[in-house]
This record gives structure tokens, sequence and C-alpha cells, in this order.
């Protein structure tokens, strides 16, 4: 059976912020899928960081051989670790440079939506009434659309810009995040010290910050490492149709172009596999901690 | 039931939201505001019947409802590119997506919720504990990946399946009933849905088991086991049927989701559904028929959301039943 | 004795260790009788009927002793042919003791074709019976569980149990969810039906005025032991044991009028780490040094006479006397606390 964790309840000085960051620090230390999934995580950090280093190659310049010709489609090989494109790039440069792409997009689309998600939740699930009705309308209508095509009519339309990209994938997402807060709001409400608080004549925002906000905070984490998973696939799939952004180097780009170039017919598996295993590990990386926020929040009863 | 009235206004407001917002959107695009309808490849004859049909010299406000009209009616206007009307090309296609999208989530949720009670027996296994991650692995790459990884590994590389479309070239059929049936036409459905039951798969089969392990704990599976019914009856007829009703509610959502996420899948495989339709219109600002498909899948979306809210109330006593006692 | 309990040991596989939430408690069941066993949640009373069941949770298991039933020892292999035709188990009013999404006509329906072997028709004929039995029209029998009150969920767990003739019913809390008046009717009906069909009852409860109201016999269990039994009246009237004394006061008798309520200081003792003497001593107004390092708890339950595990049993009257008194237990309080 699913139990809730108590909330921290503040401690005399009031505030359960340090304690439950302290929880959420600790967590993947306790959990080994977690752990691994934060590591894979700063593993791509690092390589986003020092991709000039590690691959020192222009991801999109057209290379030549020695003879002067055209270095495309090259095996993968000492010179080219993952080979060339056919038009002659070097593979390796555009995984190693489509990281800092694919962080971007999922680390902003992942602050969007839990910034938003959590202050929805946060407002409607407290205030409740006519805020709480608008509010939750809007993330009805926003659930209603379908996903996919909504990111490809707008970026279609509006111009194929990563920015488009993120600001649409944000848009969908943040409903669930904000039903799921608000419902936990809801819950804690009407606990003893929040009562006790409202008594003692606390303000709605200092309540809400101070008392209930920090309970929150790992919900907030589940969904945000759920949406960079969510980020990154979708901007490769939109990169795949062909709505991205033609001059941005990304998995998707890279994907999209093996795809067109038939690169699958020729079997140069080299080209399309490593972006996929990429995009797998950040996305299961997200699955992970976002699991292990979970049982901070709601340990399950595991009896063993 | 009063319910159900409730549900099936919330989906249609829901459905009547997007349209609202689909028709500012369309308004709001690069060009005239004629544009969304009108285009200079259609011959001025079919121009004017747009500009008669939509209303499209009329205030802003009067299109709007002159457009839900069209829409009550299924009218979308006429494709700039094929000249013909939207409604029909839809009509066309839209059979390709549901087999597509009904065979594979058959499959997958048939394959889920047997993998996933199996896996919530064996518990603590240590079969448990590896699958579990690499059932996540497969809902963290994107389907289209797994389209390409296929489609070069069974198709270009061993020649089981073809590489693309729905049918052979050259093959002519008396009626669609009988193009849908042929072995050609099964032959190209094959890999697009291995590749969409191999991403769906993991939804049911990890809530298959999340259910069941909850349900396990219950104290009427307890009270079973005390009177001494087998484990199999147990499992099946009363943990296994509790487990079960949130999944079928996901079936139903999975069709709507579904619908809009094939667009990739009918990219890779070239695929003739509404997906595909919407990129290439998108691609070549062919608006009626980009907005025509849209709506479609927005359509289905709401559809499944009500068909979802619908199986809730029908399969859970709690609900169907009210309190008498 | 239709039900004997010799020195059981039920242990729980937890992170923080194995622990003994049934400690060597042995207590008996004469036939035809209802006997009560009673005692404060987490003492091991709800644990010890559960494995007499055969039905632990999945980090629990039999460490020692034995039950017999019929002179024939059980345990969780060779329960399953006994489970509900001779021994069956009364549930607390719990939301869930039925499958929600079955009618409760058709889970009675199902024991009896599954479990008793009856045809389609008999079954269902059984199961207006039972029904008429506990007091449920015959119409109730296509309703689902949700659709039934607290007090009618109870009478269909009892019509449940009854289904194959069991001779020993072993219920649990049956009534502690209701309120005092439905409480009341139930127990009626549970000693009216026990008559009757002279069943043999094992009722675990908490409250001791239900205890008085309808038990036999008595026995008293105190973290995941027995430290008293005997026959109802002397128990409750000359009670032998501190703790027992302390129970009575804390519970106002349903046929009298309130007592001056008395709460027992302290909390019992945490299981993973028992310790060594005699269970209750830290909380005890008695007790003496003697007491923390002396085991003190019943090996053996023979019901017809009175016995009490207490070291200082001799001196019982003494003791008895000053436990009327709350100041006593106020002392004690302090001292538990401490």
């Amino acid at each position: 059976m699913v139990e809730r964790a108590e909330p921290i309840a503040p401690a005399r000085t009031g505030f359960p912020l340090l304690p439950v960051l302290r929880r959420m620090a600790a967590m993947p230390l306790k959990d080994p899928f977690a752990f691994t999934g934060l590591l894979i995580y700063v593993l791509f950090v690092m390589v986003a960081l020092l991709a000039d280093q590690l691959a020192p190659v222009d991801p999109l310049e057209i290379l030549f051989t020695k003879t002067g010709k055209l270095a495309a489609n090259v095996p993968p090989g000492a010179e080219f670790w993952l080979g060339t494109t056919n038009l002659g790039r070097d593979i390796y440069a555009q995984l190693v440079h489509g990281t800092r792409s694919a962080l971007a997009v999922g680390l902003s689309a992942a602050i969007i939506v839990s910034t938003v998600g959590t202050v929805v939740g946060l407002v409607s699930g407290y205030f409740g009434g006519a805020v709480d009705a608008v509010l939750m309308r809007i993330a009805d209508m926003a659930l209603s659309l379908p996903f996919l095509p909504f990111v490809i009519v707008l970026t279609g339309f509006l111009g194929a810009d990563t920015s488009n990209i993120v600001l649409a994938v944000a848009l969908l997402l943040w409903p669930n995040s904000a039903r799921v807060i608000r419902s936990q709001v809801l819950t804690l409400r009407e606990r003893a010290y929040v009562e006790a608080a409202r008594v003692t004549g606390a303000s709605a925002s200092r309540i809400l910050f101070v008392h209930i906000a920090p309970n929150i905070l790992p919900l907030s984490f589940v969904y945000a490492a759920i949406a960079i998973g969510w980020a990154i696939i979708t901007e490769a799939s939109v990169s795949f149709l062909g709505f991205g952004d033609p001059d941005s180097v990304s998995w998707g780009m890279m994907l999209q172009d093996a795809f067109s170039s038939q690169a699958l017919s020729r079997g140069q598996y080299a080209w399309f596999v490593p972006p996929g295993l990429c995009i797998i590990l950040v996305v299961v990386a997200g699955f992970f901690i976002s699991r292990g926020y979970e049982e901070v929040f709601m340990p399950r009863l595991r009896g063993r | 039931m009063k319910l159900i009235l409730e549900r099936f206004v919330h989906n249609a407001v829901a459905l009547l939201a997007v349209i609202t917002i689909l028709f500012f959107m369309f308004r709001l695009m690069p060009g005239t505001p004629l544009a969304a309808f009108i285009n200079e490849n259609l011959n001025a004859d079919q121009q004017q019947a747009m500009l008669e049909q939509f209303g499209l010299d009329k205030p802003m406000w009067q299109q709007y409802f002159i457009y839900l009209g069209n829409l009550l009616q299924g009218e979308f206007g006429l494709s700039f590119f094929q000249r013909r009307s939207v409604t029909t090309i839809l009509l066309e296609v839209l059979p390709n997506s549901l087999i597509l999208t009904l065979t594979s989530l058959i499959i997958a949720y048939i394959f889920g919720v047997l993998a996933g009670a199996w896996l919530a027996w064996k518990r603590g296994s240590w079969i448990e504990r590896a699958a579990v991650p690499a059932v996540l692995a497969t809902r963290a790459a994107p389907e289209f990946w797994i389209g390409m990884v296929l489609l070069a590994l069974l198709s270009f590389n061993a020649g089981w399946f073809p590489s693309g479309g729905a049918s052979s070239p050259g093959l002519a059929y008396a009626n669609n009933w009988q193009r849908i049936a042929s072995w050609d036409y099964v032959h190209h459905l094959a890999l697009p849905v291995l590749t969409l039951a191999l991403y769906l798969q993991g939804l049911p089969l990890l809530l298959m088991r999340s259910n069941m392990l909850e349900v396990m704990h219950e104290e009427f599976v307890t009270m079973a086991r005390m009177k001494g019914f087998s484990e199999w009856r147990i499992v099946i007829q009363h943990a296994a049927r509790n487990a079960l009703l949130p999944v079928v509610t996901a079936f139903a959502l999975g069709v709507g989701l579904s619908m809009g996420g094939n667009v990739v899948i009918e990219t890779v495989f070239s695929w003739p559904g509404i997906g595909r339709l919407l990129v290439q219109a998108v691609s070549v600002h062919d608006y009626p028929l980009a907005q025509g498909a849209f709506l479609m899948i927005a359509l289905v979306l709401a559809l499944m959301n009500f068909v979802a809210d619908l199986l809730y109330m029908v399969l859970d006593p709690r609900v169907s039943h009210g309190r008498k006692g | 004795m239709i039900l004997e309990v010799d020195g059981l040991q039920i242990e729980y596989a937890t992170r923080a260790g194995a622990v003994r939430a049934v400690d060597g408690a042995s207590f008996a069941v004469p036939e035809g009788r209802i006997v009560g066993l009673v005692g404060e949640s987490g003492c091991g009373k709800t644990t010890a009927v559960r494995a007499i069941m055969g039905v632990l949770a999945e980090n629990g298991r039999r460490a020692g002793g034995r039950v017999l039933f019929k002179g024939q020892p059980i345990d969780e292999a060779t329960t399953r042919k006994h489970l509900w035709r001779d021994i069956a188990y009364v549930p607390q009013s719990a939301m869930n003791s039925l499958d929600p999404v079955y009618t409760v006509g058709s889970q009675l329906v199902e024991v009896l074709t599954r479990r008793g072997n009856a045809s389609m028709r008999a079954a269902r004929a059984r199961a207006a019976e039972l029904f008429d039995l506990v007091g449920l029209s015959e119409s109730r029998l296509a309703d689902y569980p949700h659709q039934f009150s607290g007090g009618m969920r109870q009478r269909a767990a009892i019509a449940m149990a009854l289904a194959l003739n069991p001779s020993l019913l072993l219920a649990d809390e049956p009534v502690t969810a209701l309120d005092v008046i439905v409480q009341r009717q139930i127990l009626d009906m549970l000693r009216d039906l026990q008559q009757r069909l002279r069943l043999s009852m094992v009722l675990v409860t908490h409250d001791i005025s239900v205890v008085a109201y309808l038990c036999d016999d008595v026995v008293v269990m105190y973290a995941g032991q027995v430290i008293e039994s005997g026959p109802v009246r002397e128990v409750l009237n000359r009670p032998r044991h501190p703790y027992t004394m302390g129970l009575r006061n804390a519970f106002p008798d349903l046929m009298s009028d309130a007592l001056e309520l008395v709460p027992i200081g302290g909390s019992p003792p945490d299981l993973s780490e028992p310790p060594a003497g005699c269970r209750f001593a830290p909380r005890c107004p008695f007790a003496l040094t003697a007491c923390e390092t002396t085991p003190a708890f019943i090996a053996n339950g023979a019901l017809r006479t009175h016995v009490s595990a207490c070291l200082r049993d001799a001196e019982t009257d003494t003791l008895r006397t000053a436990a009327l008194d709350p100041a006593t237990w106020q002392r004690s309080s302090n001292y538990a606390m401490s």
C-alpha cells in the first residue's frame, strides 16, 4: 500500500526547507538507480561543457580526404570514430556537440514546466474557488491539445526555432505537475500545523512558501526530471520531421539527416544508433531520478 | 445518467476550446487573413466558393460561427495542392491510421498486461529487478528511432519486410476492404505495428505491475487466501480483475494519444495516415489540409477521453452503483 | 480443547532486523466457549490469530511453537484443508474485506461452490439462508460491498464466515469500527449464533467491555506474550496481573456506569529489542528490580483456572486494592516516562 511520508513539520524556526533539502540531497545515496541517473546527467553535462575539447572539429564542417575527395560515408575508424555522413561531416563531433542542444532544451523546458506547474498547483490548491476553477480549466484545455501535432503546427508556421519548441513543450506539459501538486496542497492545507499557522495570523504567502512549498519540492523535482526527457524526445521528433532548427546540431537533426540520406539502406548503424542511445540514456536517467524523488515523497511500504 | 452528460459536456467544451485556439492560430499566420482558406493554386471558381462558404469577407466573430457550422457538417475547405475537398482526403487516410493505432495498442496491451502481472508475481526476483529498467528504456527511446533501427535490420538488411508505404506498387483491389485484408497490406503493416507496439507496451506493463502489487496487499486478497482459494483463482479472478480497471481506461486514452503521436511512425514508414498527411501539409503550408488533419486528431483525442470516462463508470461498480447503504 | 496454541512465535523480517510480534504465546480454547483475546494494539493478538489461519504477510514466518486444532497440529502447509471449512475468520469492518467488483451474493456463492462443493442452485439457496441468519434481506445479495453500511458489512462478513459450517470462528475486532448501538446488536447476534450453531469462538479485541459483555473466558496479551488468562468474571472482577488491573480501569463497562478513566502511562516496548525481564515492568507501578530481569509470561494455557504471569502473584490482593486508586497509576506514569 502507498503511504504518504509524514510532511516535515516546521522546526522551532518554522522553516522546514532545510530538512527537506537534506532529504532530497541524500536520496541518490540510498537509491542506486537514482544515483546512476545522476551520474549519467553529470556525464552529459561534462561532455556538453567540454564539447570543444572532446571533439575539436566543427560538426557542420564538410570534410575532405587527403586526396581532395569528399570524405563521405567513411566507415568508423581511427580517424573518424563514428565515421562521416554522406556530406562528409564528422558524426562523432555531431554527437558530442549535440549534447549541448539536448541539455539546453531539456533544462529550459524542465525549469519552465516545474516552475509554472508548481506555482499554479500551489495557488490553485491553496486558494481554491474561482482561481482554482479558472486555472484548472486552462489546464484541461492544454491537455486536450494533441501534443506532437500541436508542436509541429506551431513550429511549422511560426518558424523552426528551438525556443519555439521549448515553449510548445512547456505549454503542454505543465498541467500534469500542476494537477498533482494541487491535490497534494489540498491535503496539506488541512494539516494541523498549517491550521495553527493560520490561527496565529500568518499571512497566506507565508504559509504557502514557508510551510507548504518545501513539502512540495520533491514533487516539483519529479516532474522536472520527467520534463527533461519529454522535451528532448519532442525536440528530436520535431527535428526528425524536418521542422527543427537547421543551423543547430542536435541528436534529432542527426537522425533526420541519416534518414533522409538513406543511411538505413546503407546500414550505417554508427550514424543513427548512437544518437538514439544518447537520448535513451538521458531520458532513462530522468526516469530514475524522478522515481527516486517519488520515493522521498511517498515511500511505499516494501516490508523487506 | 447525469454523470455521463457531465463528462460529455466536459469533453465537448475541451474540444471546442481546441477548435477555437486553432481558428485564431491559423488566422494569425503570415499572409492575409484569407490565406487560411484561399491560395493562388486554387482556380477562380474554387476561390470564390471558399470565400462564400467560410464567409471570408465578413467580420472575424461572424467567420468564427460560420467556421463552427462548417465543421459540424464536416466541411474543412479545399486542399491548396490537391485541389479537392479536405474531408475526402482525410477520410481516405483515416482507416490506415486507425488500423495502425488499434492493432499496435491491442498487441501492446495484451503483452503488457500479461507481462506486468507476471512480473508482479515474480516480485523480488532478479528478473523483476532487471526487467523494470529495461522496460523504462523502451519508454525512453524515441518511437521513430526504434522504427529506424528495425527498418534497417529487418527490412533493408534482412529483407523480411517492405521498407515503407501501405501497399506494393502495381497492385489493384476491388474495394477498400479487400485491400486492407490482403496479405500485402498486412506485410506492410507489420513493421510499423511492431515498432509502435514495442514502444507502447511499457505503459500497460508498468501500470499492471504496479496495480497488481497494490491490489495483492488489499484486505480482500488476504481474505481470499484465508478462504483457502487456489492461488490461481486469487490472482486472476480477484487481483487481476481489480488491477485491470485502470489499464482499460488507459487503453482508451492511449488510442487518443497515439493518433497524435503516430505522426513520426507514419513518417518513418511512409505510412499513409493522418499523421503523415499533417506533416506534409504543414511543410508546404497547405493550411486547410493541415487544419483538417489537426482537428481530426483532436476529435479522436476528445472522443477517446470521453470513452475512457464512460469505461471507468461502467467497469467500476463503485461508480456505476451509487451508495444505497 | 478445540484449539491449543503452544509457545507460538511469529517473526517479521524488517529493515531494522527480525521483530517477534508474538513471542511464546500460549492459550487454549475449550469447545463451545467464547474466548476473548484482549490487549492493546501491537500486542500481537491479530498476528497470532492470522497465524492460526496460516496467512501472514510476505515477510512474516512462524519461528516456533505449535498450534493444535482438535488435537492435530496445523501449520501453513497443513492448514489449507481446514480453512473456512473448520476454522473461519471474521475481519474488522474493513472497507475492503470483500472484493469491490463482485456482488456480495456472488462472493458467497463462490465460497460455497469452490470450497464447499455445492451446486450453483444449492449455493444460491444457502446464500439466502445465510443472509437470513444474520438478519440481512435476501435482495441485498445482488448488491456490491460498497453499498452496505458498516453494520451490514459486518453481518455479511459473519454470514461469509459461517458459510461452510465451521466449528471455530476467529473474529478480529468485529465491532470496533461500529457505533455503540450497532455494536450491541452484532454482539448479541454473535452470542445467539454461537449458541444455536454450537460454535467455538476467539474474539480478538482491545476493548475490555466487549470481552465483559460476550466472552466466557479471556486471555490477556501484552507485547507478544500472554500474561493472564481465565474465566472472564474472575479475571475482570479479580484481576491478578497489574496490566489487567490497569486495563480494567481504562474502559467503561458496557453495563454499568463509567468508572473514572485511568490510562496506563507510557507505551509498550519496542519488539525489535524486547526487554529481558517482564515486559510490563517499565510501566508497572509495582515493579521490583527482579521484575526487570526475570521473564514473566504464561507458557501453557489451561483456561479453566485463572492464572497470571506476574512475579508478585502471591501479593495479588494487596496490589489489586492499590490499583483501584488512580494515584498509583499517576506515580507509575511519571516513572514510566523518566
